[in-house]
């Protein structure tokens, strides 16, 4: 901090690029924007039409928002198929991604080659929608609810295992190394250092799947895989719009049951 | 006892954490390993029970080569020996006696840990465990909810709970104040008399290993520089070991009183 | 030494593990029930593995290479509806979002906005389709790409409101304090802020769309969907083999390169740190449409200490 310093002072340094904002970056955004929008290249949507035409849809949406309270009886079955099949994918999804978690997170796979093959097999599996594994299995097994609870249970083991194997990743090591230094086995080691800690956030993620599976139900029934969703087709093609507003409804207040019972049920055991 | 011969670490980066090391330590001993930053204390101490795995030369335990065990081997060498941690490496989230209880999963089989249903006689070493280190009271706590000399002494019991030969600590003290600091010390160091488990303990500050360390041995470099008595190691043997002279971080007192 | 005379302190008793078990026993009692009672011709399981085995041969050894040419534009314009599906709600979404925030609305707003989000959200894509878009629409690519612009307004709005409800207050104050006007304010005091965290959302939300586009097909909207429950229905297993692998290459690929892309603008711009790991990488998951609204991103937290 003397004259040396003073003598020169500082130059200014320049504006350091902005990687993605850039001007390629944008350019890059504009073209496939417009190569998507547009009606030789892409899906050729046109805003003017569809303003226009909006007040075709009005009478829809009318119907929907003014649910029918008296088809609540009508439901009940087909949303009792579809609680079932939410619990019993929930169940055997997470029991399957438990030990899959384990494989797939660098602190617990016993080998590099097992995480990759796990892990490969994990992002197969997430790449395909829910409902696309409602096909196949409706393809393979006829519709029902079976065919729904496979696929859910596809679904599940694909979200759990990914999330949970994450929550792994960030487990603190040290009571790994603790176990290991005690002597204890792989298997030993994971189950008293590593599951006690990711317990809770496991617990969280079933109940979060829990729920994911009933708001799946809707549009597996679409495909013919069961539940609520079946019962809902019916009513869009009778055209009874009223009482698919009250099956959404009843769905959104069933969600919203869950997530009480999860709140209570997560204090109890975590 | 505890045999090197020329016990070699190289990490993969190509530090020589450990050069061509001799030593021997017989059982019952109270061994304080001190020396800078980067030393090769961790490693010296890790060496012992396989966790940093020998690059060259070969460590024994009672005779069994550790170098050389693998799989169960490995693991029936590891379950003689306890281990204390600086940073505890407790399971924050269950409670202290399963934290305890982890010092007696080499004794049990895998479906009971899996299950976690342990023997009664191995909650029964646990209890003893925690009584000795005075905390059974706080069996049934979450160890997130101790204080950190408790966690501590939790770490200890978990050792001692495994019945052990010999303890290992790595800087176990190096998170806690200097009252809770001594506290800890004597209880390694009682544990070192009444049990005559063979204790090494690594440390920071030279008062502390001048009083609790019955032998010391000064590391610089990955090599040994000093081996001798506590009371013989004055403020010149810590200047050599240190290779500079001395500054109050390195005195547990001083720094406390700053 | 005075240390043994003082009684040993008594070892405390197991606390009571009733409560536990008997959560554990309902929980395992609902299983029962479930498994019991759903109408779903449990043993049509023991040929399901033969079954796929067939349709796996059938399916990808090999696919219907003919049908590449097909199969690839349908997933293009999958990719097509994913893509502005998303910008539609990235737009809306951004100011509903403002709106949305406490801290940076007036509470009767935000509680109006959010509560026009949640209801939002309680629509499926398909849904959405089938009852609102395709009546305006018609049939094809535009009705998907509405639905699922419509249904990203919701999910991205709820979470841009909470992230600008996460803000570092400093800046905010700091802007206002300079005389900025309060326009001024959002876009220098909080703008920067959430910015990259909310771009991050929108490539989540591409990613997930991408999904949702991929199925929309099956009620018409477009896309290759449309395909795939054609191929399905004839079992023409050798086209919807080729269609399905298209999906996933297609899927994986998307994801990569816009986890990557998330990734730098993230780390790039020494954003703060979400809490915990996972809703870093909330992938693919979709934080549901909730009356609590705290409570998705609470889930997805990870709570590092629970009591
Ligand atoms: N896993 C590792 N990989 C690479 N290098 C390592 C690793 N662990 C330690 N080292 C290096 O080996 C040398 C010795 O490390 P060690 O941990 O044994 O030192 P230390 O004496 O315990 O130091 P401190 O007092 O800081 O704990 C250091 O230079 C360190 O950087
Ligand atoms: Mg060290």
């Amino acid at each position: 901090m003397t004259s040396a310093s003073l003598a020169r002072p500082a130059e200014r340094p320049r504006k350091p690029p902005r990687s993605l904002l850039g001007p390629a970056g944008i350019a890059a955004f504009l073209l496939i924007t417009y190569w998507a929008v547009s009606s030789e290249f892409g899906i050729g949507l046109d805003l003017g039409a569809i303003v226009k035409d909006l007040d075709r849809g009005q009478v829809i949406l009318a119907d929907v928002l003014r649910p029918d309270f008296g088809f609540f009886e009508r439901t009940i079955p087909a949303m009792l198929e579809t609680i079932q099949m939410a619990i019993i994918a929930t169940a055997i999804g997470c029991g399957i991604a438990l030990p899959a978690a384990f494989l797939a997170s660098r602190v617990t796979a016993p080998n590099a080659f097992v995480l990759r093959v796990d892990r490969g097999v994990l992002n197969v599996i997430r790449a395909l929608p829910d409902l696309l594994y409602a096909m196949i299995f409706v393809a393979a097994l006829s519709i029902g609810p079976l065919a729904g609870i496979m696929a859910l249970i596809l679904f599940n083991l694909g979200v759990i295992a990914k999330l949970l194997s994450e929550t792994i990743d960030g487990v603190d090591t040290g009571p790994i190394e603790a176990a290991r230094a005690a002597g204890a086995a792989r298997v030993q080691t994971i189950r008293t250092a590593v599951y006690p800690q990711v317990l809770p956030n496991y617990v969280a993620f079933s109940l979060y799947v829990l729920e994911l599976n009933i708001r799946a139900s809707t549009v597996l029934g679409l495909v013919g895989a069961g539940g609520i969703g079946r019962l809902l087709n019916l009513q869009i093609g009778f055209g009874n719009y009223d009482n698919v507003g009250f099956i959404i409804l009843e769905l959104f207040l069933l969600v919203f049951a869950i997530e009480l019972l999860s709140i209570s049920l997560r204090r109890r055991l975590v | 006892m505890i045999d090197f011969k020329n016990a070699s670490v190289t990490y993969p980066g190509g530090v020589h954490a450990l050069r061509d090391l001799t030593l021997q330590i017989p059982d019952g001993e109270m061994v304080v390993i001190v020396g800078l930053s980067g030393a090769g204390k961790s490693t010296l101490i890790r060496a012992i029970n396989g966790l940093v795995p020998l690059t060259g030369g070969d460590v024994t335990v009672d005779g069994k080569s550790v170098a050389k065990a693998r799989g169960g081997e490995l693991r029936r060498i590891r379950s003689r020996i306890g281990m204390i941690f600086q940073t505890f490496n407790l399971v924050k989230r269950t409670t202290v006696l399963n934290n305890v209880l982890m010092g007696r999963l080499h004794a049990t089989p895998t479906w009971r840990s899996l299950v976690g249903r342990y023997r009664p006689g191995d909650v029964e070493i646990a209890m003893r465990a925690l009584e000795r280190v005075g905390i059974v009271e706080k069996a049934y706590v979450r160890a997130a909810n101790l204080s950190g000399g408790q966690q501590q002494r939790v770490g200890i019991a978990r050792a001692l709970a495994q019945e052990p030969k010999i303890i290992l600590a790595d800087e176990p003290v190096a998170s806690l104040d200097p009252p809770t600091s001594h506290m800890v010390m004597r209880d390694l160091q009682r544990i070192n008399r009444e049990l005559g488990i063979t204790t090494i303990v690594n440390l920071h500050f030279l008062d502390l290993a001048k009083v609790y360390g019955d032998r010391i041995i000064g590391m610089r470099d990955g090599q040994l520089v000093y081996d001798g008595s506590g009371a013989q190691a004055d403020e010149n043997v810590f200047r050599d070991i240190y290779g500079r002279s001395l500054t109050a971080d390195d005195v547990l007192e001083a720094a406390a009183t700053r | 030494m005075t240390a043994s005379v003082i009684p040993l302190p008594r070892r405390p008793e197991a606390p009571s593990r009733t409560k536990r078990n008997l959560t554990v026993l309902a929980t395992l009692a609902l299983l029962v029930w479930a498994l019991l009672s759903v109408d779903a011709e449990l043993d049509r399981l023991v040929d399901l593995p033969a079954r796929l085995a067939s349709m796996f041969d059938r399916m990808f050894l090999p696919p219907d290479w003919d049908y590449f040419g097909t199969a690839a534009a349908a997933m293009v314009a999958s990719i097509q509806m994913a893509w502005i599906g998303t910008l539609i709600g990235a737009v809306i979404s951004l100011p509903l979002g403002f709106f949305g925030a406490r801290n940076v609305s007036s509470g009767p707003v935000s509680n109006m906005v959010r509560l026009f989000l949640n209801a939002v959200r309680a629509f499926p894509e398909l849904v959405l389709a089938v009852v609102v878009f395709v009546p305006i629409a018609g049939l094809g690519p535009v009705a998907g790409t509405l639905a699922i612009g419509v249904h990203s307004v919701g999910t991205l709005g709820k979470l841009t409101a909470e992230a600008v409800e996460g803000i570092d207050p400093g800046p905010v104050e700091a802007a206002r304090a300079t005389g900025a006007r309060p326009l001024q304010v959002q876009r220098w005091g909080v703008i920067p802020q959430v910015l990259p965290e909310v771009v991050a959302f929108w490539l989540y939300r591409f990613e997930i769309n991408l999904r949702a586009a991929a199925v929309l097909g099956i009620v018409g909207a477009g896309g290759i969907g449309q395909i795939l429950s054609n191929t399905l229905e004839y079992r023409r297993f050798d086209k919807a083999g080729m269609a399905i692998l298209i999906i996933i290459v297609a899927t994986i690929l998307i994801d990569y390169i816009s986890g990557t892309v998330r990734r730098r603008i993230i780390e790039g711009s020494g954003a703060r740190r979400i809490q915990g790991d996972v809703l870093e990488q909330p992938e693919l998951v979709e934080v549901p449409a909730s009356p609590l609204s705290e409570r998705g991103r609470a889930m997805a937290r990870v709570d590092t200490d629970v009591g």
